[in-house]
């Protein structure tokens, strides 16, 4: 498909975009946009249908009671999969692949990827949110954490970032 | 004004859900369209080769922010109806620089991996089933991490206030730096990859400028402010926000309210401290626990719905926006200090003599009492004040000023016979409902009739009264049969410890008394029924009986009634040699009430009737409910000693064909 794939958007006006949904969820939710809390919930989900009557007991996910998929950050996770597949289908970017360097192996690309998962899962949950929730929204909000935590993915992310530059080597 | 459906607290209803997913619909496609569906694109910033991830995320918070501080700015909505997460500064450090390595490994964030997956990336399907997996670790180790967890909770706080800054001017500031990361970006990618497109572009340049220029023109418009926590909003802010809570009202508590239930040791009251706990260990109110707002959520779950939770600290933004956040988790016993510390020490603590305006005398001893109390955190724990015995001999009436100086004291209890739908609206601060019609029902075909002992001494367990409890019972209107209908409850107990207040609750109203709206907390109690307790009540057959001896049977109903001219039943008329005494005429108006008339006037009235206070009696009307009144008034207030009361009264009277009439 590679070959008939559009240009991606004009970043600013992307960005403009992304903007103004964020604006209309500030305006009708009266809460921002995040992504974590919805795969969180599902590891809930996922974790109480494997241990039911332990899930309830915890501390952290046990406080989302009987069925924690019934939030709205869930509903809007599973909206960010069909907008992107609409988009993506629009533009001809849909293609099942690992995507990597071509020197790199598939297998340890998708080690990278589970490792830096789980840690970004977690993180996430120490932050009370993710890139999305925080660094995208609690910063259009000015709020110092968000600002504070948008600093440091960057700085977590530089000092990290020539420890896993071979996966991107052609 | 917009009322979001946060404000409305309404994120869980389905159409918030609906709405959810659209916005996560625009959402992904704006990811997607900005090529952020591809994990070499999003890592490229990590190695300036593509800073697209800088360019699209600093203009859409940028755009963002801006569009939601002219909407504020125009007064189109307020920053209260957005949820505002806290900052806690420990948490989000560590937090991001963890979150920054997992997206350089991975090449991932939660939000952009779902679009990957949209896109068929398998590295994002891996990705979000490691994300799940995280949260999952991060939900088992929480017991550990928890102190991390809320390491540096700060509350709400804006940058802008932290650095001392003006909102425009922070807002201003931040947006020039967005531009010049902008052209930085480009630069870097021009260097590093040869691309660049957008580098000394018409474009950029008019892009550049339009953001630079709305932004300072939000100087012109919000520059003044300095937001939520600033100086210059602040008395603003609080004003509107004792007006909202004048007006709603359920989710604050005003500091006398409080100060009255902390010193009575109500059971299940939890009153939390939100402050730093350096300031915490510096002064807080007594009895009260420190809790950060990251674990009120937490620490709050065991006791959902329980007792009642008041939240303080020094203002009110921080405990509300923490209310508004447990709400939406269902916690519907959470209230806010009216006016924080600050408010109560004022209102509360500062003693009378340092006060503006003079203060009356009952008042100051209620300050000076306060002040015993929070002032010596060191003192014993206050034993809880029994209740005093009433002047009056009970069961009788008491005065408004003795429940007032009582209330809160261990052993009373208030239980308002209003309606619902008037107690709901205020009541006498931790009364108890009760419907009147509820201690009637059919008893062996004979309808409203007062309940056997063992059904009405299971209503008082579940309403938390015990056999030797002081009850008092609050009417309104002309309703004092209502509070005399409850009456003959406790009655039939053996329950000699009640009283009504005198003039019921207009009085109480009347002479500016406290009142409240939150429900009472109550444990069920084991109310011990001595089942014979009850001599006083009478059958047709005993009235028969008694007919042609010297009993007097007076019937209360009104006149009309009384001679057969009016009839609900299939008789009208009176039992044979009743005298007719309309229950009505005992009580006198107040303007908006009604009380008791005078003793001396009822007793001169009675003594008509009746020769001597030992002389038999037998009261009824048509179902017991008006003869309770003038039972009580004859035995309680004018001290009759032999008074029966008819309970099943006309209603059976009149159906029972062999039973005589008079007409």
């Amino acid at each position: 498909m590679g070959t008939n794939q559009e240009k991606y958007m004009n970043p600013y006006l992307a960005g403009v975009l992304l903007g103004l949904v964020l604006l209309a969820s500030f305006l009708v939710l009266g809460a921002g946009l995040g992504a974590s809390s919805g795969i969180a919930r599902l590891g809930a989900f996922v974790e109480g249908c494997i241990l039911p009557g332990h899930v309830r007991s915890t501390d952290y996910f046990g406080k989302w009671g009987e069925n924690p998929l019934r939030y709205y950050l869930v509903f809007m996770l599973v909206g960010t999969f069909l907008g992107g597949l609409f988009s993506a289908i629009l533009a001809g970017r849909t293609k099942i692949e690992v995507e990597k360097g071509k020197s790199f192996s598939s297998r340890n690309r998708l080690l990278l990827a589970l490792g830096g998962g789980v840690i970004a899962g977690f993180a996430s949950r120490l932050a009370q949110g993710c890139t999305s929730g925080q660094a995208l929204t609690g910063s259009a909000l000015l709020l110092s954490g968000s600002l504070i935590f948008l600093v440091c993915i960057f700085v977590g992310g530089y000092a990290a970032a020539w420890f896993v530059r071979r996966q991107w080597h052609d | 004004m917009i009322k979001t459906l946060f404000g409305l607290d309404q994120l869980g209803t389905p159409t918030a859900l609906f709405l959810a997913l659209l916005l996560g619909l625009a959402f992904g496609f704006a990811l997607e369209r900005a090529g952020f569906g591809s994990s070499r694109r999003l890592a490229g910033i990590f190695y300036f080769r593509d800073m697209a991830v800088l360019k699209v995320m600093f203009t859409a918070v940028v755009t963002a922010m801006l569009g939601l501080s002219y909407t504020v700015a125009m007064g189109w909505i307020a920053m209260e109806q957005v949820y505002l997460m806290p900052s806690v500064y420990g948490a989000q450090v560590v937090g991001g620089l963890a979150f920054g390595v997992g997206f350089v490994m991975s090449g991932w964030c939660p939000g952009t991996a779902a679009v990957g997956v949209a896109s068929g990336k398998l590295d994002a399907l891996v990705f979000l089933c490691g994300a799940t997996l995280g949260s999952v670790f991060f939900n088992e180790l929480f017991p550990i991490i928890r102190p991390l967890y809320a390491w540096g909770d700060s509350g709400t706080s804006f940058a802008f206030s932290s650095l001392g800054m003006s909102q425009g001017g922070f807002a201003f500031l931040f947006t020039l730096v967005a531009v010049g990361c902008f052209w930085g970006a480009e630069y870097v990618e021009k260097r590093v990859a040869g691309t660049g497109a957008y580098f000394k572009t018409r474009f950029l340049k008019a892009f550049s400028l339009a953001l630079v220029v709305l932004s300072a023109g939000l100087l012109i418009f919000v520059g003044e402010k300095t937001g939520p926590e600033g100086s210059a909003a602040k008395a603003g802010m609080n004003e509107k926000a004792l007006l909202q809570a004048i007006e709603s009202a359920e989710d604050h508590i005003d500091p006398e309210a409080l100060a009255d239930r902390m010193v009575a040791g109500e059971e299940g009251l939890l009153v939390i401290d939100v402050r730093p706990p350096a300031e915490y260990a510096g002064f807080h109110l007594r009895g009260a626990v420190n809790v950060p707002i990251a674990e009120l959520a937490a620490h709050l779950e065991s006791r959902k719905n329980q007792g009642a939770v008041v939240l303080y600290s020094n203002g009110m933004t921080h405990p509300a926006q923490a209310r508004d956040s447990l709400a939406r988790g269902g916690h519907r016993n959470v209230y806010i200090l009216t006016d924080g510390l600050g408010g109560f020490i004022d209102q509360c603590l500062k003693p009378a003599s340092l006060r503006d305006e003079p203060v009356p005398q009952s008042v100051a001893a209620k300050i000076a009492a306060w002040r015993d109390y929070f002032a010596n955190p060191d003192a014993p724990p206050a034993r809880p004040v029994k209740v005093e015995a009433p002047k009056s001999s009970l069961p009788g009436l008491v005065a408004t000023q003795w429940l007032a100086e009582n209330l809160g004291r261990k052993g009373l209890k208030v239980i308002d016979v209003r309606d619902q739908k008037e107690y709901n609206g205020g009541h006498v601060p931790g009364a108890l409902a009760l419907n009147p019609e509820s201690v009637r029902g059919n008893v062996e075909g004979l309808p409203s009739m007062l309940l056997p002992p063992g059904l009405l001494g299971s209503k008082l367990s579940l309403m938390g009264i015990e056999a030797t409890d002081t009850v008092v019972l609050v009417y309104s209107g002309d309703k004092l049969r209502d509070a005399t209908l409850v009456g003959m409850a406790f009655e039939r107990l053996g329950h000699t410890g009640y009283a009504i207040l005198d003039g019921g609750y207009e009085k109480w109203i009347a002479e500016k008394r406290p009142t409240g709206t939150l429900l009472p907390v109550v444990r069920r109690s084991n109310y011990s029924v001595n089942p014979g307790a009850d001599t006083f009540t009478v059958d047709s057959r005993t009235v028969l009986a008694e007919l042609k001896g010297g009993t007097i049977i007076i019937d209360v109903r009104p006149a009309g009634y009384f001679t057969g001219k009016k009839r609900d039943e299939a008789r009208g008329g009176h039992i044979p040699g009743a005298v007719n005494r309309d229950f009505t005429l005992d009580l006198a108006s107040t303007g908006n009430g009604a009380s008791v008339k005078p003793t001396e006037e009822l007793a001169a009235a009675y003594s008509t009737l009746v020769p001597s206070k030992d002389s038999p009696v037998i009261i009824h009307c048509r179902t017991g409910h008006q003869a309770s009144q003038t039972y009580f008034v004859m035995k309680h207030v004018l001290g009759y000693l032999n008074v029966r009361w008819y309970d099943a009264g006309w209603t059976e009277w009149a159906a029972r064909p062999e039973l005589p009439v008079e007409p």
